[in-house]
This record gives structure tokens, sequence and C-alpha cells, in this order.
């Protein structure tokens, strides 16, 4: 029982070569390390199956390491896993409701379960149905819901009990694009003038990019850069100019490299050519392409963003 | 729409100690949730009561006008207590369904992060479907009452009748919480129900005594927790001379047999909540 233990000092979330092999073999997650101070916003950023919901899992204890540790607010998730999900609060990537209860009963059932003094949780509770703008369905079963309320409905639910770490798995996932942005300017709203902490996962770049302030970009089950989203933008410049070639995008990339006209980061991916600037003029390298004899389908030029950062580190793209 | 304006009333998390609920308030929150739940898909409570109101209004009296005494004993008053043997399992069975909408569409594992025992959840339910089992069984006693059954009540035959059928009711709950999170399926479950709370209910002396049955059927019959927990409550509401016990263990103490019969199904209830606890847990954590 966690009962008389007061939050330890340090870090929110601490992750030690944490590890999840499921029966049979996969791999979900392969020895993954990272540490997540109090009041940051951290995101998992990677595909469909990289190992950012398995994660979750482990942090929440709804899914046991093969190896490694967690800790939230100092409590470890396999040896204290009460005391970490005392301090941590979670919404789901799928609907987790009772569709028959109204919103105001899944707010109760929280923070009774929380074990929110029942003042402070109808304090908080008031707070966050105005805030969430639930106050003409709180009342209503959760049935009658649009995704949007009940995505609402979530988020607020799981603050009620004023967790220390909140974490966000997809939590704008299958929301029409009005709705999502509502819905990132809600939590981006949290972080303002508290310390709780978040862990978001989400294979939306903007997102990320909007709400975070260090991100993991996660790919099959292993941390493959962390860093801001500015720092890991930078290495590429300020422009790429991304090129469809009709023959060997490799072996354009090649003749490129070989006339110092692309780094290291440039990469190619089916028959896009992507390749940072830093200075360079495009047009030098239409030229030097042309006189390879390389045609070029499409020429475009733009600002990087962390689908690059992405496709760099693992060849995938985010979109995938 | 509502037009949404994010303000600083989410409030800050303070420091502070990560104070748990008792164990005891858990369990009643938890129950809360199941019973609002139920009381929301009448289903639960009004189907499983359907057949053995049927039984105890309509079949039994009519049985009774064809075989009169059993035993020496009230035909329609000895169908009307194996009837709780079909009741019991029907309406846990239709509880466990609950369990299996809790996972694939429910909450369940937003009640999985909670800060509480994850064995606590299936104590809540079986509350819940305890309760309701009591509740239905009294409808069942009022309707047999109404049709001109005569129980014989005295405080320790309400006794031996309560023991057993709780123990009765916990081993029922038990079976249904592990099929419902062993069974992947609702509509399979709903397939494998009769199997489980119909099909004893014939081998178990419900509507007749078990020396009727053939020798190894009858032997079937004395390892079921049903045959078992009927003859109990018929010792306690009818049987005076327990008749049924005397099936089961031939022993002059009819006392000692109903003591014998109720670790039985003790024994039954025990292993079945041990099961069911394990079973959720592995179940709900992977």
């Amino acid at each position: 029982m966690a009962s008389g233990r007061t939050i330890r000092p340090g870090p929110a979330i601490e992750v030690a070569g944490l590890r999840k092999t499921y029966p049979g073999g996969v791999e979900a997650v392969r020895g993954i390390d990272f540490t997540v101070e109090p009041g940051e916003v951290f995101g998992l950023l990677g595909p469909n199956g990289a190992g950012k919901s398995t994660t979750i899992g482990m942090l929440t204890t709804t899914i046991v390491p093969t190896a490694g540790t967690a800790k939230l607010a100092g409590f470890d998730v396999v040896r204290e896993p009460i005391a970490a999900r005392q301090v941590s609060s979670v919404v789901f990537q799928e609907a987790v409701v009772d569709r028959g209860l109204s919103g105001r009963a899944h707010l109760d059932l929280h923070a009774r379960l929380w074990s929110v003094d029942a003042s402070a949780a109808r304090r908080h509770a008031a707070g966050l149905v105005d805030t969430f703008g639930l106050y003409d369905v709180i009342d209503r079963p959760v049935l009658g819901y649009s995704g949007g309320q009940r995505r609402r409905l979530e988020l607020a639910r799981a603050l009620v009990s004023q967790p220390h770490v909140l974490f966000l798995d997809e939590p704008t996932v299958g929301l029409d694009t009005r709705i999502r942005y509502e819905l990132l300017d809600l939590i981006g709203g949290l972080r303002s003038g508290n310390d709780m902490t978040t862990l978001l996962t989400t294979h939306y770049l903007d997102e990320a990019e909007r709400l975070c302030d260090r991100i993991a970009v996660v790919h099959s089950g292993a941390i493959v850069a962390l860093d801001t989203p500015s720092h890991l933008l930078s290495s590429f410049g300020d422009e790429i100019i991304e090129i469809r070639v009709a023959g060997d995008s490799q072996a354009a990339l090649s003749h490129l490299r070989s006339r110092s006209l692309a780094d290291a980061d440039a990469f190619a991916v089916g028959a896009t050519l992507t390749i940072p600037l830093h200075e360079r003029s495009g047009g030098d390298v239409l030229a030097v392409l042309a006189a390879a004899g390389l045609t070029t389908t499409s020429v475009a030029t733009r600002k990087p963003t962390l689908d690059d950062v992405y496709l760099q580190l693992t060849g995938d793209s985010l979109a995938a | 729409m509502t037009t949404i304006a994010v303000s600083d009333r989410v409030a800050a998390p303070e420091a502070r100690a990560p104070r748990t609920i008792s164990h005891g308030a858990a369990l009643m929150t938890l129950a809360k949730r199941r019973f609002a739940l139920s009381a929301k898909t009448p289903r639960e409570i009004v189907v499983p009561l359907l057949t053995p109101i049927l039984f105890a209004l309509v079949i039994a009296p009519a049985l009774a006008t064809m075989v009169h005494t059993t035993n020496g004993l009230d035909y329609k008053t000895y169908v009307a207590v194996g009837t709780v043997g079909l009741l019991v399992p029907l309406s846990c069975m239709f509880a466990g369904i609950g369990v299996i909408v809790d996972r694939d569409s429910g909450a369940r594992r937003e009640l999985l992060a909670a800060p509480v025992p994850r064995s606590l959840m299936v104590g809540g339910n079986f509350i819940v479907a305890l309760t309701v089992s009591a509740l239905q069984l009294a409808a069942l006693i009022i309707a047999a009452l109404a049709r001109g059954a005569k129980f014989h009540t005295g405080a320790s035959g309400i006794a031996w009748f309560i023991g057993a059928a709780f123990l009765f009711a916990v081993a029922s709950y038990g079976i249904a919480e592990v099929m419902a999170n062993r069974i992947p399926k609702q509509e399979e479950y709903v397939g494998a129900t009769p199997a489980i709370a119909i099909l004893p209910w014939f081998l178990a002396g419900s509507l007749f005594p078990i020396h009727a049955l053939p020798g190894w059927l009858a032997g079937v019959a004395k390892v079921l927790p049903l045959t078992h927990a009927l003859a109990i409550m018929r010792y306690g509401l009818l049987d005076r001379h327990a008749t049924g016990l005397h099936d089961i263990w031939g022993l002059s103490s009819a006392t000692g047999e109903a003591a014998l019969s109720l670790l039985v199904v003790a024994a039954w209830a025990v292993v079945l909540s041990v099961a069911s606890v394990r079973v959720f847990a592995k179940a709900a954590v992977r």
C-alpha cells in the first residue's frame, strides 16, 4: 500500500532497459531508456506497431515487462503497482467507457477509486466539465456522446484525480480534423501553470511538434532518437529539396554524394530523393542530375518535418 | 457543438502523499458501478427469472397433479426448491455477460489502471450477482407460495437453506467469471451457458430424487455441487427426514450429512472463487 508515503523527489518517469517479449517471441519493446522530468510533456513518436502502446501498457501496469525497470514518481511499476497507479491516470487509444452510465458517473467513479476527497472531487469535476465543454451532456448516458465529447470526457476523467503523470495513448486518433484540433488545444492548455507530467504517444507529427517538449522516435520497439523537436529538425537545416526521379533513386543519391551535393542526412525512399540543402542551391542539384542523364518527374522544396527525421533514421514513413 | 474555452481551471497537482482507497470502500465502489450497469440492462435481472418462475407457477403444479408425492413430500414444493438450482446458475451466467461487455466495450481498462487490487473487480461483480440472485430467489419463493407450495420454516432450516444457496451462488459465479474471462466471444459464452447452467440441473435431483437415476449417473450427480446444495436446501425448507442427503451419504445423522454436503459445496465455492480471481488476473494483464 502506498498510504502514508510521499511522492518521491526526482524524475516523474524513469525507464531503464525496459523490454517486452510476448509469448511466441514477438519483441514489442527492445530495451528502452528514458527519463521524464516533472512538468515535462514527453512524446513517443512512431507508426502503429512501433511499441508505443506496449510501453504505456507497462507503465500503467497492464503489461508485465520482460526485463528492465520503470518508475512513476519514484514508484516501481512492478514492485509497487498500486502506488504507481495512484499517481497516474491514462486516456486510452480506444473508447474505455461504460456506455450506459452518465459522464458524471465516470468522473465520480474515478474520483472514488483514486481516493479524491468528496468535496475536492466535486470541485475538480465542476471545473473540468466547464473547461471541457461537457456541461450540456455530463448527466446523459455516454452512449449518446459524439466521438469528441467522449474523448473530452475521458480526458476530464483522467484529470479528476490530478495525476502527477498523465498518459495519453494516441489521444486524437479516429477523430475528425476539427475535433482533433479542439482536443489538441485542450491538451496544450493542460500544461499551463502546473507540474503534471504528460507522456503522449502519437503517430501524428504535428501533434508531437505542437505539444511535446521532447520526443523519443520509436522504431521496431527501440528508441532511435530522443531530443527536442527543434533539435531533431535542426540537423536538416532550413530547406529540403524533394525530387522524384524516373530511374534508380539510390544511384542518383550516390551520384549527388560523389559530387558533394548531398550529405549523410539525405535519403531515398522509393523513387523519391529527400536532400537537405544546407545552404546549397537546389538548381545545382537538378543540374547535376540532368547532366548524369537522370530524369526528374517532380521537384519541390519545403521545410523539414519530423517525418524526414523518422524516414532518415528508419527508412520508414510515420504515415505508413 | 459546444465551444471549448481552454482555461486555467484545470488545477495543478499538489505535492501530496499517494493516499489509496481502502479495500472495503473500493469493493463497494466497484459493486455500486456494477449495480448501476445492471440496472441499465434489465435483461440481466429479468431473463434468468423467467424459466424458474414458469416452473414454480405452471410446470411444478401441473406435474404435481400427476406425481403427487416424492418420498411423501409435496411435489410442488419439491420442484420449487429444485428450481433454485436453475435460477442461481442462470443468474450468475447472465452476470458473466457483463464481464465480457466490460472487457470488449466497457471501462475495464480504466479499472485495471485504478490504484486498487484487481481481485476486487471480481469481488464487486460477485456482490451484485449474489444480490440479484437473492432477489430472484425471493421472487421465486413468493411465486411458489402463491401457487400452494408448503415450506417448513424454522430458524435452523432457513439457515441451512441460506448457507447452501449462498455457497452455491459463490461457486456458480466463480465458474461464470472463469468462463467469461476464458471465452473470447459473447456468442460462444451464451452458447456454453446451457451446458453449465442447465445440464447439471437435470442430474442433480431437481425434479426427481437421484436414486431414480442409473447407478453411474447417480455417482456423477453426487460430485456436482448442485446435488448437495439442493439436498441441503430441501432439508432446510421441506424434507426434515433428509431423504436427498441420505441418497448421497447413506449415514444416520441428517445434520452430519447436511454438514458434509455443505462442506462439499463450500469446497467447490472456494476452488472456483480462487480460479476466477486467477483467471481474471491472467486475462487482464499480459
